[in-house]
């Protein structure tokens, strides 16, 4: 398959327009030159390409996911897909010439207020990568604000997120230290945390702020927001996290959807894309990326972060997804996730598992295992068509549950688990 | 015109006024960076050595060091620059002044160039622009 | 055009509605089984949650809407050099979006996932024979990652070696990323000049190369869309010196089976698959930006490793050996690696068509326009090149960019490389036709007669856009960054409105 339209006749009066004989008259200066054709496999035609991929994708088993731990199966409206296949969203790049593209603007004005109005900050860019490198980013940010290289870190963080987190601070030669005082940059904590707990983050915000380091709040799992308090109004500097939640398939992974928020000091220091509302030469409303001036394309070696395609289009599908589900369908799926957990973890109590979350949690949960081992109730599940969870040690597993998991499917888990020896 | 402003290569200007310098960027500096939108200041207290970045100012789509034209410890800053960038564009000399410092080697002064002799320079230099730019 | 949050409310119901279930279950039809209500304590709930509720047809008809404020490769010519705006086939999206691969949990057990590892190990088997290099990782997500993970891991590689190498060689014609990443990573960056004929000059590189560099990175070709003449004689002098070779991959559309990264003397480079391979921009993303270092770099690559086992199974290697660790949750932006993954196997061992047809269209093109504009360094291009409006003035180019949308194409890159004064960066890419490249340059040809005819015109322009020449200085000196709910804010929408608030 070739998507050039350049016929034969066309490349020969272009060669000769150009002057050149042949093709390998312009690329004579393209050296060491490669004399044999590369080692690849036959080119494909779309049909033989579709009946080698549909195999390829069937090796893979999808099951009813009772996990999360970073990326979580909610349902998604099916307008979803539909308006973002649109070319108009999907085939233009980064909105340079604001003129051209206030489709992408004028939705990555709406993501921001999303955004902040979930979180309850002031300012959120128009997306990062992904949660976990989202929050490197912001770690960066404040040691780039206050001139610090000490990281706090609460126990609780998603450990995949701890590992992208060393990764950066061992580029920009930053320390993670086990306390809080004078050195301290920021103080980091997850919220739900990795094993779902929530908590109210008060006083962790205060003690930041005595030592005059920042406090960033990570959200995974950001459904919870629909019901849970603002991390703005328990004093969060920053709220950084993972959007996939909002619309976007668990995709093995990627592609996810990396939000940032601050409070309005740290305007000039957030990372990434920002768009604003400004007027045209007519007076009109319209949209423009703004504050360039902070970004590597301007700023160059003086830029606090190298961030230049982020993932608008994923930031467009949670903006429909949360257009469409609104208020109510949000807190609906907030609240369905919440009693599907709570409803699967007191039936594994009266089987005997122990529920080890000290504090109140939200759609996950980690249990242990009566048995003193995993290993046949983790494969038990498997055979039927069900990933029971995350397995953290021998006997504790992480229990995940969102509104996709129906009452039938939690009966159904519960029962194999029963005839389980 | 201040008879004692003097320029750098780099469009500071500066004025010696009871031993604290106060600096600023030319009238040529602030048309060849266009809208000024919004400027970094340093920390009152912070001490500088000559030609160290001490301020950044950005327009639309240009960033600029600003160089500490003498050394010495930052006294005042122009706070209200913060919520006025276009001072600087609409009052280069006067609302638009940036630092004070209290120099700590006089001598530096005078190794700088006159009115007269960095209108010269600029005109010399005048293909020597900034650019705006934009990337893909 | 409205924001989202301006409409009236409306009904709207994409899953079960919690009390509904509850009131059927009082009423004893169908009994939900949901009788858990949520027992938190108050200082954990929030009070409001002030989004907009609005039906389904008002959200497919605000976005449809929307997106006909944009423009695409789907809707017109989009040279935007340096991008590559080439077709995105559709193909590909379906591929993606099939079952087994989008509902698939990263976390999922090993023998639920073999058709993913295979799929992302012959990708990287795939890259490693185009580039020359012996391994990939999958992992960072667009190629300023990719750039991060190639310096963390020369910093690794140094710090391993107990050398202490500071710095990095950047050209001036280099992508602004390259100097960031470099800052991000504590090196301190030295830029050189570029010489008359748009190469790195070799003489003020020679001054520099001192036994504290660490890394030479360059972008090839370069963002002149112009082959780097002196490549062997730098990646010698640089490797004599103990320093490494980096390429920024951006433009290796333009290299595919004509000549490899390696034997260029690079020692690690990175992949933007959603310029080379074709996978879309996404108004900005996502991208994937696969990192391949030669073998001696190897074991520093993030983990986990996809490894191939003699029975054709695949698993995921977590031993740590010298890895610098994750840069990404999970194991990459694996929709984008499908994509790219179909666009190599449809072109297959014919991958050298795309990038000579690149380089045709680029050069069909230039000769076109260069009695028009000014060619600033006159050689022969590969698969994009940068002219110069210079000769009409200041702002030139942002206004013939402007002028440009009037007639129906999307600009070419403006401004950059910066050592070119009003720059127009253009890449035609292998998948326009000979017809818009000659409508493209009627175009352009039609504006510089504007310009000297009647100026005026070009200076106004766009006129046929739903909104005209927007106001960048006010965007930054008065932001307006979000929408702000009513009642959030007890009526005091004033104050509200007004978020920058300096401290």
């Amino acid at each position: 398959m070739n998507y050039s339209p350049i016929t034969e006749n066309d490349k020969e009066e272009m060669l000769k327009r150009i002057g050149v004989r042949s093709i390998n008259d312009l690329i004579m200066d393209l050296k060491p030159s490669l004399n044999e054709k590369l080692d690849l496999s036959k080119p494909m035609s779309e049909l033989e390409l579709v009946e080698h991929l549909r195999k390829l994708s069937q090796k893979n088993k999808i099951m009813k996911y009772f996990i999360g731990a970073g990326a979580y199966n909610h349902y998604i409206p099916s307008a979803v897909n539909h308006l973002l296949m649109r070319g108009e969203f999907l085939t233009g790049y980064t909105p340079y010439q604001a003129e051209m593209n206030q489709g992408t603007l004028h939705t990555m004005y709406e993501f921001q207020s999303f955004i902040c109005l979930l979180t309850g900050m002031d300012i959120a860019n128009a997306s990062l990568y992904e949660g976990s490198s989202a929050l490197a980013e912001a770690v960066l940010l404040c040691s780039s604000y206050n001139g610090r290289n000490c990281i706090f870190i609460k126990d609780g963080l998603n450990p995949q997120y701890l590992e992208v987190l060393k990764t950066y601070c061992e580029g920009a030669d930053l320390k993670i230290v086990n306390e809080i005082d004078n050195n301290t940059a920021c103080v980091i904590v997850q919220n739900p945390d990795f094993y779902g707990s929530i908590e109210n983050l008060q006083y962790v915000a205060e003690q930041a702020h005595k030592v005059g380091a920042l406090f960033i709040t990570c959200v995974v799992e950001p459904t919870s927001l629909a019901i849970l308090e603002p991390p703005g109004n328990y004093g969060a500097d920053i709220v950084v996290g993972e959007g996939q939640s909002f619309g976007i398939p668990v995709n093995f992974g990627g592609p996810y959807l990396g939000f940032m928020a601050v409070k309005s000091f740290l305007l000039k220091k957030i990372p990434g894309r920002i768009c604003g509302m400004t007027t045209d030469s007519k007076g009109n409303k319209g949209f423009v990326l703004t504050f360039q001036a902070r970004e590597q394309h301007i700023r160059r070696e003086r830029a606090t972060s190298n961030i230049t395609t982020n993932v608008a289009l994923m930031a467009i599908a949670s903006t429909i997804y949360l257009a469409l589900m609104g208020r109510k369908g949000l807190i609906n799926v907030a609240k369905l996730s919440y009693s599907r957990a709570h409803l699967l973890q007191n039936k594994l109590k009266s089987i005997g598992f122990e529920a080890l979350n000290k504090k109140p949690f939200y759609n996950e949960f980690y249990m242990k295992a009566p048995s003193g081992s995993l290993e046949n109730i983790s494969s038990n599940l498997l055979k039927n068509g069900i990933l029971g969870g995350l397995d953290l040690d021998e006997d504790k597993i992480l229990i995940c549950c969102t509104e996709l998991n129906t009452v039938q499917d939690i009966e159904s888990y519960v029962s194999i688990l029963k005839e389980t020896k | 015109m201040n008879e004692n402003i003097r320029f750098t290569k780099e469009h500071e200007w500066i004025v010696i006024k009871e031993g604290i310098a106060v600096i600023g960027i030319s009238d040529f500096a602030q048309s060849q960076l266009g809208d000024i939108v919004s400027i970094e200041l340093p920390k009152v207290g912070s001490i500088f050595r000559r030609m160290q970045t001490m301020a950044i100012i950005d327009s639309v789509k240009a960033s600029s060091d600003i160089y500490c034209v003498m050394s010495g410890e930052i006294v005042e800053v122009n706070e209200e620059l913060l919520e006025h960038p276009e001072w600087i564009n609409q009052s280069p000399y006067e609302l638009g002044w940036i630092v004070k410092l209290k120099p700590s080697n006089m001598e530096e002064f005078h190794n700088l160039m006159t009115n007269e002799q960095y209108n010269k320079f600029i005109g010399e230099t005048e293909e020597n622009r900034e650019k705006d730019q934009s990337g893909g | 055009m409205k924001l989202i949050f301006e409409y009236e409310e409306e009904t709207t119901e994409h899953v079960p509605d919690v009390d509904d279930n509850k009131e059927r279950e009082r009423t004893g039809k169908e009994a939900a089984a949901e009788d858990i209500t949520i027992e938190l304590p108050k200082d954990l709930m929030r009070k409001e949650l002030p989004l907009p509720n609005v039906s389904e047809i008002t959200v497919v008809r605000h976005y449809t809407n929307i997106s006909r404020m944009n423009f695409g490769v789907d809707l017109g010519f989009y040279p935007l050099g340096s991008c590559t705006m080439k077709y995105n086939p559709k193909i590909n999206e379906d591929m993606a979006s099939l079952d087994g691969f989008k509902d698939l949990h990263p976390l999922s057990h090993e023998s639920c996932i073999q058709g993913s590892l295979q799929l992302m190990w012959e990708l990287e088997q795939d890259l490693t024979k185009i580039t020359g290099m012996d391994a990939f990782s999958l992992q960072p997500a667009a190629g300023a990652q990719g750039e991060l993970l190639g310096v963390m891991i020369a910093k690794a590689y140094f710090k391993q070696k107990n050398e202490k190498r500071k710095k990095i060689i950047i050209p001036d014609s280099a992508h602004g990323t390259n100097a960031a990443t470099a800052t991000m990573c504590k090196f301190e960056t030295i830029t050189i000049p570029s010489d008359s004929r748009g190469n790195m000059d070799i003489y003020k590189f020679k001054e520099v190369l001192e036994d504290d560099v660490a890394l030479v990175m360059l972008t090839n070709p370069n963002t002149l869309g112009l082959f780097e003449e002196n490549i062997l004689e730098i990646s010698d002098l640089a490797h004599t010196n103990g320093t490494l070779m980096y390429c920024d991959g951006a433009n290796m559309n333009a290299l595919f089976g004509i000549t490899r990264p390696t034997d260029q003397g690079f020692d690690m480079i990175h992949l933007n698959l959603h310029k080379s391979f074709s996978t879309p921009h996404g108004g900005g993303g996502p991208g994937a930006g696969v990192l391949g270092v030669k073998s001696f770099l190897a074991e520093y690559l993030p983990l986990p490793r996809i490894i191939k086992e003699q029975d054709n199974k695949f698993f995921l290697d977590y031993t740590k050996q010298k890895s610098v660790g994750k840069v990404k949750y999970s194991y990459g932006n694996f929709g984008m690696l499908v994509r790219a993954y179909c666009y190599i196997k449809s072109c297959g061992t014919n991958i050298r068509k795309v990038s000579e047809h690149a380089i045709l269209n680029a050069n069909y093109l230039l000769n076109l326009l260069k009695d028009d504009y000014e060619l600033p360094y006159n050689r022969r291009c590969t698969h994009e090149f940068v002219l110069s409006s210079r000769k009409f003035g200041e702002k030139s180019a942002l206004n013939i960019a402007k002028r440009l949308l009037d007639y129906g194409f999307h600009p070419p890159t403006i401004y950059f490389p910066l050592i070119v004064r009003e720059a127009l960066m253009i890449e035609p890419t292998e998948t326009e036709s000979k017809e818009t490249l000659d409508r493209f340059a009627a175009a352009l040809k039609s504006i510089a007669n504007e310009i000297k005819e009647n100026p005026e015109i070009v200076k106004g322009a766009p006129y046929t856009k739903l909104v005209g020449r927007l106001d960048e200085v006010a965007a930054a000196r008065k932001p307006n960054l979000r929408w702000i709910a009513f009642s959030q804010s007890d009526g005091k929408e004033d104050s509200e409105k007004k978020l920058y608030v300096k401290k």
